[in-house]
Formats: C-alpha cells, sequence, structure tokens
C-alpha cells in the first residue's frame, strides 16, 4: 500500500512537469514574425491564460532559493524524525545466554518471555561444560549463564538495588525457571504445567467509570499537525504572493490583458501545486526511508484515514486559499500583510487545536462532530474523525460536499474583493471600502 | 476607415470628487495624441477606464465603433502611471510572458522581445532582473511591456517621466515609429515641450472636463500674437510693467514672451524696450503648448 501511494505521488508530479513542458512547446510552427492579427490575439482562451499565470507562479516558486533551501531542510528533518528513532531501536540491549547440559522447551519459552517482558533481545548458546561457561563469563561473551535448568551463574555478584535491564533479566530468569522446577517438582504433569503457563492476569474494574476512549490515534495526530503546517505555510505564499504584485504594480499592466479572476486563479493554483509537490516530494521520501531503515512510523496506519489526510489538505488549501487570496489584495506592506495575517490565522488555530485534542484523547464529543462539517475547521476535524473511525462514508462525503459549495461561492466573492481592492493603492483597503465600486 | 479609439461621456465619481465630467474625446490611428492636465484633473482615470480598470458611472468607449471587450483590450498596450514589472524575474522573460499573456506564442513571444530589447538597447540587459536596472532602463522595459504585442491602441501615461536626454530621444523616436506604421498612441506628460515636439494633436483636461483639444499646429497659431523679446542685462522683464494691451506669458533665460493684444502694439513695445536696454531679440513666434495649456486651465 505504501508502494501504491508513493507511485501514485511520483505520478502526480512527472504529469504536472510533463503538461508544462507540452504547453511551453506549443506554438504555431514557422512562426518567424513578431506581426499580430486579430485572429492570432484572441486565439488563447480562458484557461491558457490562467495556466500561463500559473506556469509562471510554478517557476518563480521553485527557482527561488528559499523554496530550494525550505524544502531540504524539511526532507532533513523528515528523514532525521524517522531514521534516529530506528537507529536507536536497532540499539536495543541484548541478553546473551549460555545453557550448559538441557533445558527444557517450557524452560526456553520461559526465558523468552522475560526477555520479551523486559524489551531486550535473546541469544542463546549451547556450551558443553560449566567450565566453558565461566570463561565466556570472563570473556564477556555471555551474560549469563544456565547449568543444566537449575542454577545461574553471573560473572559479578548483582547489584542489589541495580534496575538495569541486564540484571532485572537474571532475576526475572531466576524466578521463572524457579517457579518451572517447582511446579515440576510438585508433579504437576505436562498439561497441567502449560495450562499454568497459560495463566493471564486477572481483569481489574474500578468503583467510578473513566474515560472509555481508545488510545490516542497516532496517524490523526501526525496528520492534523501536518495539515496545520502545511496549510499555514502555503497560505502564507499565498498573502505575499498577491500583496508583491500589488506593491510592485505589476498587476496594473496584467489586468489590462487578462481578467482578474484568471490572474488570481493561476496563482492560487500555480501555488497550490508547488505546495503539493513539496509535500508529495516529502511523504515519497518519508515512505521510502521508512521502508529502507525499517521504521514502523506508517505501519499500521489505515489507507484510508492517510488518503483522507490527504484529501483535507487539498480541500482545506482550496477553501482557505480565496481567503488569503483576497486579503492579500487589500494590503501593499509587510506590515500591513502581518496585521491581516493574525485574524486569518485563529480559525486554523482553533480547528487545529480542537482536533489534535481530540485525535491524543482518543474519542470525539458531540460538539466536535459538528465541526466536521464546517469549512474553516472540516480540514482538520474530518480527518480526526476518521482517524478515530468515528466518520461513516456519507458522513464523509457530506463533509467535502459542503466544503465544494462553500469553496466556490468563497471563491467567486474573493474575485470581487480582489477585483476591488488590488489598484487600491496607500493605507490598508477595508471591507466596508469594497462594499460599493467607489475605487 | 482608419482605427479609431472614441470617449464619449465618462463620468466617474470617488465620494464627493467628480474625477470625470462627460468626458468626451477621441484618438485617431496613425497619430500621438498628447493627453494633459494638472495633477488630479482625472488622465490616470481615463486611461484606466480604457481598459475597465476603472468602473464608469457613465460613458461609454468604443473601438473602431464597437464596445471595447476582452479580446479588444489584448491588442492595447498599456504603460500605466505607476510603473508595473517584476522586480525579480529577469527582463526577457518578463517580456516574453506579457507578450503571451496578449495572445503571442512561443516563438513569437521570444521574437518580439528580441526586437524590442535592440530597439530599446537595452539587449545586454535582458538576463538582469528588472530590479538591478537603473531608472532609465526598468522605463524602457516598461516601455517594451507595453509593445512586445505589437499593439493597436498605445496608452501611455507619463511615459517619458524621469528619463535623461537620451532616453527621451529614444523612446520619443518609437512612439513616432509606431503612429506611423498605424498605431493609435495616447500619452500623457506634463512635459510639454516634449509633447509638442512628438504629438500632431492635444486633449488637455481639467477636474474630469475637458478644456482643449485640437491639433498642435492649430493651436499654436490661434489666439493672440506672441513676442519674444530679450533686453540685454534684463532678467526679469520689470521694462514690461505697466504696459497697457501687453500681458508677460513667461519670463525665462532673460528673454520676455508678451501677449499682445494687437499685433500693432509692436513698435510701442519696441520702444520701451530700446528705452530698457540693446534689444538682441524681437520676434512674432508660435504659441507654445505650455501658452495653451496655462490659458486654457484660465
Amino acid at each position: 500500500m505504501k508502494g501504491t501511494y508513493a507511485i501514485v505521488l511520483v505520478a502526480v508530479v512527472v504529469l504536472v512537469r510533463l503538461a508544462l513542458r507540452r504547453r511551453r512547446r506549443r506554438g504555431p510552427s514557422g512562426a518567424s514574425t513578431t506581426h499580430v492579427t486579430t485572429s492570432e490575439s484572441a486565439r488563447e482562451g480562458t484557461h491558457n491564460v490562467v495556466a500561463l499565470v500559473c506556469e509562471r507562479e510554478i517557476r518563480q516558486r521553485v527557482r527561488g532559493r528559499m523554496f530550494r533551501a525550505a524544502t531540504v531542510v524539511i526532507l532533513l528533518g523528515v528523514g532525521a524524525a524517522i531514521v534516529i528513532p530506528s537507529l536507536r531501536h536497532s540499539h536495543t540491549p541484548t541478553e546473551r545466554v549460555g545453557v550448559v547440559g538441557t533445558l527444557g522447551a517450557d524452560s526456553r519459552a520461559r526465558v523468552a518471555a522475560t526477555a520479551a517482558s523486559l524489551g531486550v533481545k535473546l541469544h542463546v548458546t549451547s556450551l558443553a561444560t560449566r567450565a566453558a561457561a565461566t570463561a565466556a563469563l570472563d570473556a564477556g561473551t555471555i551474560d549469563v549463564a544456565i547449568l543444566n535448568g537449575d542454577s545461574l551463574v553471573v560473572k559479578n555478584p548483582l547489584p542489589p538495588t541495580s534496575t538495569s535491564s541486564a540484571t532485572q533479566f537474571v532475576r526475572g530468569v531466576a524466578v521463572a525457571l524457579g517457579v518451572a522446577r517447582a511446579q515440576s517438582a510438585a508433579g504437576l504433569s505436562s498439561r497441567q504445567i502449560a495450562t499454568l503457563a497459560r495463566a493471564t492476569p486477572l481483569a481489574i474494574t474500578s468503583v467510578h467509570a473513566g474515560k472509555s476512549g481508545r488510545a490516542a490515534d497516532p496517524t490523526s495526530i501526525v496528520g492534523v499537525i501536518l495539515i496545520f503546517i502545511m496549510l499555514s505555510q502555503y497560505l502564507g505564499w499565498i498573502l505575499v504572493g498577491v500583496m508583491e504584485e500589488k506593491s510592485s504594480r505589476i498587476v496594473e499592466v496584467l489586468l489590462s490583458a487578462v481578467r482578474p479572476i484568471q490572474v488570481v486563479t493561476g496563482k492560487v493554483l500555480g501555488i497550490g501545486l508547488v505546495a503539493f509537490a513539496q509535500a508529495g516530494i516529502i511523504l515519497v521520501w518519508a515512505l521510502i526511508l521508512a521502508r529502507i531503515v525499517g521504521s514502523n512510523l506508517i505501519h499500521g496506519t489505515a489507507p484510508w484515514a492517510l488518503a483522507s489526510i490527504l484529501v483535507w489538505l487539498v480541500l482545506g488549501y482550496s477553501f482557505y486559499c480565496w481567503i488569503y487570496a483576497a486579503a492579500g489584495s487589500m494590503v501593499e506592506r509587510q506590515d500591513q500583510a502581518q496585521t491581516l495575517a493574525f485574524p486569518l490565522t485563529l480559525p486554523l488555530i482553533f480547528g487545529y487545536v480542537i482536533s489534535l485534542t481530540t485525535a491524543s484523547s482518543g474519542t470525539a464529543a458531540g460538539w466536535f462532530k459538528v465541526f466536521a462539517y464546517i469549512p474553516f475547521t472540516a480540514p482538520f476535524a474530518m480527518p480526526t474523525l476518521v482517524g478515530l473511525g468515528e466518520a461513516t462514508w456519507w458522513q464523509f462525503s457530506a463533509a467535502v460536499a459542503i466544503d465544494v459549495v462553500c469553496t466556490i461561492a468563497l471563491a467567486r466573492g474573493a474575485a470581487v474583493v480582489y477585483r476591488r481592492a488590488i489598484l487600491r493603492t496607500g493605507s490598508r483597503v477595508k471591507i466596508r471600502e469594497l462594499r460599493s465600486h467607489s475605487h | 476607415m482608419s482605427a479609431v479609439l472614441e470617449l464619449r461621456g465618462l463620468s466617474r465619481r470617488y465620494g464627493s470628487v467628480q474625477a470625470l465630467d462627460e468626458l468626451s474625446f477621441s484618438v485617431p490611428s496613425g497619430e500621438v495624441v498628447g493627453f494633459l492636465g494638472p495633477n488630479g484633473a482625472g488622465k490616470t482615470t481615463t486611461m484606466r477606464a480604457i481598459f475597465a480598470l476603472t468602473e464608469l458611472d457613465a460613458g461609454t468607449i468604443l473601438w473602431n465603433g464597437a464596445a471595447i471587450g476582452e479580446a479588444e483590450q489584448r491588442r492595447f498596450g498599456y504603460m500605466p502611471e505607476e510603473r508595473g514589472l517584476y522586480p525579480n524575474m529577469p527582463v526577457a522573460e518578463q517580456l516574453e510572458y506579457l507578450g503571451r499573456l496578449h495572445g503571442l506564442s512561443i516563438p513569437r513571444a521570444r521574437a518580439a522581445t528580441r526586437q524590442w530589447l535592440e530597439r530599446l538597447e537595452i539587449t545586454d540587459r535582458a538576463h538582469s532582473k528588472v530590479e538591478e536596472l537603473s531608472h532609465g532602463n526598468q522605463q524602457r522595459v516598461q516601455l517594451a511591456a507595453a509593445l512586445v504585442h505589437s499593439p493597436e491602441l498605445l496608452i501611455l501615461d507619463e511615459p517619458l517621466a524621469g528619463l535623461d536626454p537620451g532616453g527621451i530621444e529614444t523612446i520619443g523616436a518609437v512612439l513616432v515609429e509606431q503612429a506611423k506604421s498605424g498605431c493609435g498612441v495616447l500619452l500623457s506628460s506634463h512635459q510639454l515641450d516634449l509633447v509638442e515636439n512628438l504629438c500632431e494633436s492635444v486633449t488637455i483636461i481639467n477636474q474630469g472636463r475637458l478644456v482643449v483639444a485640437g491639433r498642435v499646429d492649430d493651436l499654436a497659431s490661434a489666439g493672440h500674437p506672441r513676442l519674444a523679446v530679450r533686453v540685454e542685462g534684463d532678467r526679469d522683464g520689470a521694462w514690461v510693467r505697466g504696459l497697457a494691451g501687453v500681458t508677460v506669458s513667461e519670463v525665462a533665460g532673460g528673454e520676455v514672451r508678451l501677449v499682445l493684444e494687437d499685433e500693432n502694439d509692436s513698435p510701442r513695445v519696441l520702444d520701451v524696450a530700446a528705452r530698457a536696454g540693446r534689444v538682441t531679440k524681437f520676434d512674432f513666434e508660435r504659441r507654445r503648448l505650455s501658452e495653451v495649456f496655462r490659458e486654457a486651465l484660465r
């Protein structure tokens, strides 16, 4: 399944690149004159203008040093997050046990169970004599020797207060084998001994009911964090990008040739494609690394939970990008943009916090489920519900439908704001100033 | 029939300010038309209205007798008052991009970019970022951006502002070439001497209203006679004061330009001038555009 994701993402990136390259190569053959006729001027349609704006945006973003540096830093960070825990995991201590004489299957199983309960690896070697065991202990090639299943030998006395895994292991083995010997001495049959070995702890109940939720859902937690980080970054690009076109006055030149909706659509599309290409690269990199180092980061993640995160990343961007584009058209200085950015971030932060809290607790409250249908918070809340297994397919579909409808309405409103605000210079444009066409 | 841009009854109000007040005039193809007026007269609003960059309260704008749509708009070239280019984008790439937005194919946009960089003498800066260029070269790139798609109509808001004499000469020559090749050119400027040299006709507006429109030659020969007088040692034309039937139009560089109510008053003026000092110049001259402008706004 992980391989499938990787293939799909690589395919998307390749297709985008091919589409852009093909568009770059397109053009009438034999064109050598610069004279332009009426029909030629009218040749490029609306969608081509949007594609041109989008293509320029992609080229400029990808070319930027900041973008490249940020991508490298993120890749390094993700790489470290995957590799370092795996390296630590690979350094799990190993207890080396030398066995002199015979050690029954039941006793061997008890030794293995003791090691497993302490989270240490076990390596068992057979030794011919007690002298060989003593030599091995002195040489440090084993940690403990089991003599004929009835006594243990270590190199040095165990410190009485030590809680190290090595000490606990030796004590645990001593207890386990002691119990086995007692059971055998009691004349129990092998069947009875096996029954005792399968003993399970008693159930524990409490007088007062506690929170019955499941454990925290790691996929949802990681997903909500990723959505928040990525949306914050990419939406910031839109805000600043639109503001820069306004402050550099290039937008007046652009709007003399194309419609405002074409400019703003091309821009959010271009930034969106760059953003998702970056996200795709990061994801593919993470999957490849996880496979190489044997990380269990993705292991156990339900495919639909991962798909839900990706879907809502796209939907969240599609919804918020119009708000940020409209906001960018109302400012022309960095300080104005920063002032405006804070209130815009509030719904993102709200959705992020309530979703992270819910994903950590493992239980979704009734009020939380409502936020999964509100487009401002749905990009965080719905993937959380999916991760917790508390969203049915129709609830998911309903949230998507509401989000899409609201996004379309928002895009129309944002286009009006953009058109009325983008050529107004000086102080920050206020919404009430845009109600009429007094610009 | 040659193409013509017609503006009919344009009105636009910003709050309490009437920016355009039933403004009407036209720009024929093959001519450079100067668009003059004091600051706040409504020139930029008018130019923006041609590209639908500002909404009008009333009026229509026609190109060849028909309303201007998107397709027509893309065949016009525009140089806004506040220059606009991507600061971080290389010059040639930027021009190609703008050419393509106006409908050019990639090969045509490249060829046109090369052509205009060469014509405007900035080929060596093709790969420089715009922000790395001098003001004058940025101005040339901005003009190239308006020209790259071979427009049928050029709307230029202050294209000559801030240019050195070399730049003015180059850009002025390009505008005249464009007009000769059939393009209509409407340019606004406060540099009236330059406009007088470049333009066949002018339109002067004030407070959103048309004040004067006509051919430069006609306007120059109309009105009262102008007399240019230079008296040795005189810097401020003090000798003219109190002379009946004569008003001072300009005093600059020791030369006094006088408006005579009656051409027959010139002997009397010469007599007074001669009494003030040695007269080194005494000529009837055409009315300058600066004088047309000043008198129109009175």
